[in-house]
């Protein structure tokens, strides 16, 4: 299992049309990838090929996120995904 | 007999027919259990799969259905179906409701608009693998054989795909408002719609005759012979000023006495300006832009805009093409714009306002708008302005934007027309100093009412506060085309004044030079101005001129 935190930074969050991105770059993977919203309480978790799921969690700007990966890819998972967070999930940063 | 009456109406028009209720996918699930998991398996994914097809297909002719496909394959909404199945042994139908049920509401309960309608498209689905499950093939309104007045609770977009719309005369549905895909079908059909009709499935059976006068918000079931006869006679006469209008149709716009003049359409998206098109208009008098900020939650990039301006532009040709830069305040709170709630918004931050402070958002869409002028008639226009540092400043950053152009190579119109909005009392002031900077006026009705008698057009306790009517409005218009003429440039309107039956005659006469109106009102504007003298309009825009109360204004309009 491999896992990394980060911060949601693009303005409209993971949300519409950045949600549609990142899912279609997890459904790239083999793994079994988990994304966790960390700043609510409790935290909650969802898959990180739904779409459904994903738009659920309400991963606003600012949110703390992780992403953990189990499976023969899990390493370039969360690495491919913890980036295309960072880098605004298509959607560009402020 | 029974009469309904409606608030809102989002298509206008007549119709009478028999009732077709339509009745969506029985999703009372059957509650049975199964033995065979993997037999109940395969018959779910049998049914996923047909479905996926059928979407595939639709996914080519209208993107709604790429969504609906992504979802169709969400691997949670699958895996809580098969493990509804596996585990608790139930059938598929029953695992297939409860799941939609879970997602559904759980979309229904966020607090995001965008999520929020997402539920809809949730239960479409549903209702796809549903219909296959049960073994009902195709909608059941792909039946329609003969003219009917589609009723139902709500229709989605898998409702009305395979719909014969040349033998639908209406639709009612009980739920959705002027963004439901049904008014939007509606409105691009010419179908007469009303929406958001509380308990009508419950008061209407199949087949039950319904007159339906989408214009006046009406609804009779079972009319008696009486009622139908109105009716008949109302389509009638509907039908006979269609005809009347398309005399005048495709005549150049004019007074009976050859005073030219100008019938635009007010526009906004470029499916609005094809729908427009059909009516003949002399141009896009307002080309609100702000759909393009509105619709995606993000800003839209220069590239964005410039091909949807040019595209605006080579569907009008040689056709005006007045751009309005864009117009938003805080009575539309949007993050991405940075725009938050105000107290006030109407006097707030707006408009020309939050432009010159977002300068990388006003610079974006000048520069989309000029690249765009090279291929067509575009003209500029500013909204809201109440002083010479706006008009100044916004000038100035136009002229910075050609600059880029013309460094860069990139063809422009160098010579494109800039004008205003007048809709603030400032303005009006300020209109004969206003007149020799730019190149046209437009006066906004609906704005310039509100801001001259200080009242709320939204709050029903002074709406008959709220009138154009009233004198002090009608001496402001007045100031603001003598002005503009003074000073040798065109007044034109694109408020809602300038479509008003009973205001045109009275407009022509003060000297308005371009009328722009919604769309569906042009052939009735361009007929009713072709039937006005000038000289006649001139003596009654005179009389009007010395009343001091609207209700003399309407004595002498109504002559």
């Amino acid at each position: 299992m491999y896992e990394k935190e980060t911060l949601v930074k693009n303005k409209s969050g993971i949300h519409a049309r950045p949600a549609s991105v990142f899912v279609k770059l997890a459904k790239g993977f083999s793994s079994s990838i988990t994304i966790k919203n960390l700043s609510c309480n409790p935290v909650r978790s969802a898959n990180a090929k739904s779409m459904l799921n994903i738009l659920t969690l309400c991963l606003v700007k600012g949110t703390s996120v992780s992403i953990c990966a189990e499976g023969d890819d899990q390493e370039a998972a969360v690495e491919a995904l913890i980036n295309l967070i960072d880098s605004g999930c298509g959607e560009g940063l402020e | 007999m029974k009469n309904i009456k409606v608030e809102k109406a989002f298509c206008s028009g007549i119709a009478v027919a028999p009732a077709y209720l339509y009745n969506k996918t029985d999703y009372t699930p059957s509650l049975r259990f199964i033995e065979d998991v993997e037999k109940e398996l395969e018959r779910f994914n049998d049914a996923l799969k047909a479905v996926m097809a059928d979407l595939g297909v639709l996914a080519a002719q209208n993107e709604i259905f790429d969504a609906h496909l992504e979802l169709a394959q969400d691997p949670e909404l699958i895996e809580m179906i098969a493990s509804f199945i596996r585990n608790e042994k139930r059938d598929a139908e029953w695992a297939l409701a409860d799941a939609i049920t879970t997602f559904s509401s759980a979309f229904e309960a966020l607090d995001d608009e965008y999520l929020k309608a997402r539920a809809v498209d949730i239960r479409d689905i549903g209702g796809r693998l549903m219909k296959v499950l049960k073994g009902e093939k195709g909608s059941s309104l792909s039946k329609i054989n003969k003219s009917t007045i589609v009723i139902a609770k709500e229709l989605l977009p898998s409702d009305t795909a395979q719909m014969d719309f040349a033998l639908v005369k209406g639709f009612i549905t009980q739920e959705g408002g002027p963004t439901s895909h049904v008014a939007i079908i509606a409105k691009s059909l010419g179908i007469p719609t009303l929406v958001g009709v509380e308990g009508i499935t419950d008061l209407v059976e199949n087949d039950d005759l319904i007159a339906l006068d989408a214009e006046k918000g009406e609804i009779v079931i079972a009319p008696d012979e009486e009622t139908l006869k109105d009716f008949n006679q109302r389509i009638k006469e509907k039908a006979e000023e269609k005809e009347m209008f398309l005399q005048t149709a495709t005549l150049p716009s004019a007074s009976s006495d050859g005073r030219l003049l100008s019938v635009c359409a007010n526009v906004g998206s470029l499916q609005n300006i094809k729908d427009a098109l059909l009516s003949h208009p002399d141009g896009v008098g307002l080309f609100r832009t702000e759909f393009l900020f509105i619709d995606n939650n993000r800003l839209p990039t220069e590239d964005e805009q410039f091909e949807v301006y040019k595209q605006a532009a080579l569907l009008l040709g040689k056709k005006e093409l007045i751009i309005r830069t864009l117009d938003i305040g805080g009575d539309k709170p949007l993050e991405h714009l940075g725009i938050d709630p105000e107290d006030n918004p109407f006097l707030g931050y707006r408009a020309i306002r939050l432009c010159l402070d977002k300068q990388d958002i006003f610079r974006t869409q000048l520069r989309a708008i000029l690249r765009a002028s090279a291929f067509g008639n575009i003209k500029i226009m500013y909204p809201m302005i109440v002083s010479f540092d706006e008009l100044n400043e916004a000038n100035r950053i136009r002229k910075a934007c050609m600059a880029e152009l013309d460094a860069s190579g990139q063809a422009y119109n160098k010579d494109i027309n800039v004008g205003m909005m007048i809709e603030t009392p400032a303005s009006v002031m300020l209109a004969d100093r206003f007149a020799e900077h730019v190149d046209f006026f437009s006066i906004g009705t609906n704005d310039l009412t509100q801001y001259i008698l200080a009242a709320d057009r939204g709050n029903p306790k002074i709406a008959n506060i709220y009138d154009t009517f009233d004198p002090a409005v009608l001496k402001s218009i007045q100031t603001v085309i003598d002005a503009g003429h003074k000073a040798g440039i065109r007044v034109g309107m694109c408020g809602e004044f300038a479509g008003n039956p009973d205001a045109l005659k009275m407009l022509l006469g003060m000297g308005l030079d371009e009328f722009s109106v919604s769309p569906p009102i042009i052939p009735r504007v361009k007929y009713m101005l072709h039937k006005s003298s000038y000289v006649e309009a001139q003596h009654i825009a005179e009389r009007v001129s010395s009343c001091i109360t609207k209700d003399q204004v309407k004595e002498i309009i109504k002559e």
